[in-house]
């Protein structure tokens, strides 16, 4: 009873802050805040995948092709921003069918290595395919995204349209993971012969969850052109996908919210350092301790300090005694 | 093509397909043995070969000398990873992945604080060039196949007449019963550890006079004994040996051919078409 | 009246034949052990029967519908389900929810029901499960984690689980490896009341005294192929399987 008052007020400080946020700074502040909730989609569209215990390394690479399509049919085509978010979106699902439906059959490694190798595709192709994307020189002019035909130009209304999709996909995501659907997930991933021993498709069900994933990363890719205005291969690279990944793990999968803490946390922790190699540092060693030492991730931290305080407060007379 | 630029390019190809194969070993045999695949074998590799600027170019320390330091130092450090990231995790195959992909990025972005920003260039070694079938082949290329050769004969040896070996052939087999046997599988892994790490990083020692050297050096390496293993088999090491031969051929033909970059993407298309069509490699070895 | 019937059952591993040409048939209502000594092939065969495995050569009838070709997911609908023959089991959920998915995923119509179902379980599953716990003498251990149960209990559980997804034969791999005798006689006391239930059972045992009180026939394999069957004592007295069990350390019999 105590935890639960204690989440719901956690929950409204959190919801508080989201909708005043770009009060408190100017235009940098807002746009750190953007890339929170970027990351906050792609790190909770990955987690379908990883309950069916799938190692998925390749989720930049949908969000590459989200952003791409969206981007060139906003900017070439003139599409309005919902029909271009959602066709990322689209695209990046079918991509992910595609992709998807023979290597499902892949278990572990050979599937995190089919992922990984598409990675470096999707960025060799933006590189490479230079009429369309531009190539290195990267794409620019994408316009910036509007509602009901109405252009949003300050970088808090962005903000707000982030906000507003953020909690949508997280709505859809949440209300999946925990219905049966979820639960056949779950159970997939805990033992996928077992639930196929016991009626489940399991290659349907997968590739649910990571196509899935595949149409919420396009959507993330998607805004996060309107919002940047600009996309550049390298940014789509391996080391993106590692990181939500590790978005995942250092939050904890054990429960909805990990991704969301884990990416809130890390985005910001890392910020100063954004661009450069402390960066990658910083979330290689975050990622490493929390495999070491705290496999469940942080969500799991204020349980773990409960514990030591408790105990340690149990055998203080011991300790005492010693020195 | 001229006889000439033949014979050059299969000898390139050879030196090539020799460096591929030291880093394909290892990998495949810790796949063989842990389901694991070291994605930290790239970064081993430039480690291997930023031993050979500091120790050989900077310290002035003899080549062979600082060829065995990389080959001890990195296999020093697989004991470390298989004794605080594998047995951590109690080998569970997908935070032993998720680490070593960590461990990757770390260590490739720890190079550029750690090593400075720009290139590193190792001088030559072995100066000069050898007349072969009228074609001169520079020393410092053709030298890599005479080691890389020792290496794998040595490995051969290790893995089929030692005790340690059979201990490694048993666990490949079956851990449980390796284990009933009174094999002791965690220092054994350590070995597999220590032995991978040490073949990759005398690949960077071979290589680093020729290349320069940077920190994500070993991105193209690991990918290309990737592709070795997948078409050797994953686990089998004759299977990684012919493969990486194979591979050594193709790879200077296609990117002279069609430019580095798009051989690069090729690559990729390649490996995923392989795992997904042949998952248990050219050659039909049953996983 | 045959409920399942194998004929002629191959499978080929590289050049090796695991099992070669193994003819199987199991009546409702019966209770039949498959034995014999490590790498006979029984493993094989059972993941032949539960679809697992594609046989190379062979049919596979179980109440009268071809099962060659089908896959793991539609044989269990059609009510065959087996067991795993290590603890495979859901380890972070509780012996409820265990219990409680053997039942539900086993019942879904299909994919596009659980799209479109978002309650959780219906109330007359979780009557059925507890009846399933209660029968196999799980329902003091419903709230544990099944990752804390004893081994003895996990082995139940996991039997459990199968009888809840309701089926007309049972598939047993190894139900009672590692088990000691108390604990395997208790098994095998609840092997016996699931037939008189109305399930017919087949396990795959490797120790042949646990198996022999039980069985009503058994049919045994070696080097995968079917060295003899018949009535527990006709095997039991039978030279060749005696040899068989020997030749391979008979210290495990």
């Amino acid at each position: 009873m105590k935890s639960k008052i204690g989440i719901a007020v956690v929950l409204l400080v959190v919801v508080v802050l989201a909708l005043f946020l770009p009060n408190f700074g100017g235009r940098y502040y807002t746009q750190i805040f953007v890339q929170v909730l970027i990351n906050i989609m792609l790190a909770a569209s990955l987690r379908p995948s990883l309950l069916c215990g799938q190692l998925n390394i390749g989720h930049s690479a949908f969000m590459a092709i989200g952003a791409y399509a969206s981007a060139l049919l906003a900017k070439n085509l003139g599409l309005p921003f919902e029909l271009s978010l959602l066709f990322g979106g689209a695209l990046s699902a079918a991509v992910g069918l595609i992709m998807g439906y023979p290597s499902l059959r892949l278990r572990g490694v050979y599937f995190a290595m089919v992922t990984v190798s598409f990675v470096e595709v999707i960025r060799l192709i933006a590189q490479l395919w230079v009429s369309l994307t531009r190539g290195m020189s990267g794409l620019s002019g994408i316009p910036k995204p509007s509602l009901l035909g109405m252009v949003l130009t300050t970088k808090a209304s962005q903000y707000y349209l982030a906000l507003g999709l953020l909690v949508i996909i997280l709505l859809i995501l949440y209300r999946l993971e925990y219905s049966r659907l979820g639960l056949i997930w779950k159970s997939i991933g805990m033992a996928d012969n077992l639930s196929q021993s016991l009626g489940i498709n399991v290659a349907n069900y997968k590739l649910l969850a990571f196509t899935l994933g595949c149409f919420f990363a396009g959507v993330a890719g998607a805004y996060y052109a309107s919002f940047f205005r600009f996309l550049f291969p390298p940014e789509f690279s391996f080391l993106l996908s590692v990181n939500i990944l590790v978005y995942n793990f250092v939050g904890g999968r054990g429960h909805f919210i990990g991704p969301i803490v884990g990416a809130a946390f890390l985005t910001l922790l890392v910020e100063p350092f954004r661009g450069s190699a402390y960066e990658t540092i910083f979330f290689s060693i975050a990622m490493l301790l929390t495999i070491l030492f705290l496999p469940g991730g942080l969500i799991t931290l204020p349980g773990k300090l409960a514990g030591l305080w408790s105990g340690s407060t149990g055998s203080a007379p011991a300790t005492s005694a010693a020195t | 093509m001229t006889f000439e630029l033949f014979v050059q390019s299969a000898i390139i190809g050879l030196s090539i397909g020799a460096i591929y194969i030291l880093m394909a070993l290892g990998l495949t045999l810790m796949f063989g043995m842990m389901h694991i695949i070291n994605f930290a074998h790239g970064a081993v590799y430039m480690l291997g070969a930023f031993v050979i600027y500091y120790f050989f170019h900077l310290w002035g320390i003899p080549y062979s000398l600082a060829f065995f330091i990389a080959m001890i130092l990195l296999g020093l450090f697989g004991f470390g990873v298989e004794r605080f990231i594998y047995r951590t995790v109690k080998g569970n195959i997908e935070p032993t992945l998720v680490a070593l992909l960590a461990l990757t990025t770390l260590l490739q972005a720890a190079g550029y604080p750690v090593f400075g920003p720009l290139d590193k260039n190792v001088p030559s070694v072995f100066r000069g060039n050898y007349i072969i079938f009228g074609t001169p082949i520079s020393a410092e290329r053709l030298m890599i196949i005479p080691v890389a050769a020792v290496l794998v004969v040595a490995l051969y040896l290790f893995i089929n007449k030692t005790k340690m070996g059979a201990a490694m052939r048993s666990i490949e087999q079956d851990k449980e019963a390796a284990a009933l046997q009174g094999v002791n599988v965690n220092v054994v892994n350590a070995m597999a550890f220590a032995v991978g790490f040490s073949l990759a990083a005398a690949a960077g020692a071979l290589i680093a006079p020729i290349f320069k050297l940077d920190p994500m050096m070993g991105e193209q390496p690991l990918l290309k004994a990737f592709i070795i293993i997948i078409l050797g088999g994953l686990g089998s090491i004759p299977g990684a040996i012919l493969g990486g031969l194979i591979l050594g051929f193709i790879d200077s033909v296609v990117a002279t051919a069609v430019g580095v970059e798009l051989a690069f993407l090729l690559s990729f298309v390649f490996i995923i078409l392989l795992l997904l069509f042949k998952p248990n490699g050219l050659f039909g070895y049953e996983v | 009246m045959a409920l399942l019937e194998a004929r002629n059952l191959t499978k080929y591993f590289g050049g090796l034949a695991a099992v070669n040409r193994v003819d199987i048939t199991v009546n409702a209502g019966e209770i039949v052990g498959l034995i014999g000594p490590n790498g006979a092939g029984k493993t094989t065969c059972f993941n032949l029967l539960s679809g697992f495995l594609p046989p190379t050569a062979g049919s596979i009838t179980f109440n009268g519908e071809a099962l060659v070709g089908l896959k793991p997911h539609h044989i269990v609908k059609r009510g065959l389900v087996r067991t795993f023959q290590l603890t495979t089991l859901f380890l972070d959920m509780t012996v409820l929810t265990n219990v409680l998915l053997g039942l539900h995923l086993s019942s879904q119509r299909g994919f596009g029901r659980v799209l479109l179902s978002l309650r959780s379980f219906p109330r007359e599953e979780i009557t059925r499960t507890h009846e399933v716990l209660e029968f196999t003498g799980l329902a003091p251990y419903a709230d544990e984690l099944a990752k804390n149960l004893p081994h003895g209990r996990q082995r139940t559980l996991g039997i459990a689980m199968a009888l809840a997804a309701r089926p007309l034969l049972l598939l047993l791999d190894e139900p009672v490896t590692g088990m000691n005798l108390d604990e395997s006689q208790q098994v095998m006391n609840l092997v016996k009341t699931i037939r008189d239930r109305g399930t017919t059972v087949l396990l795959v045992e490797h120790n042949m005294k646990a198996v022999m009180g039980t069985c009503e026939r058994i049919v045994v394999l070696n080097f995968g192929e079917k060295l003899t069957e018949g009535t527990p004592s006709e095997v039991g007295s039978n030279r060749a399987v005696i040899e068989a069990y020997l030749g391979s350390g008979g210290e495990h019999a």
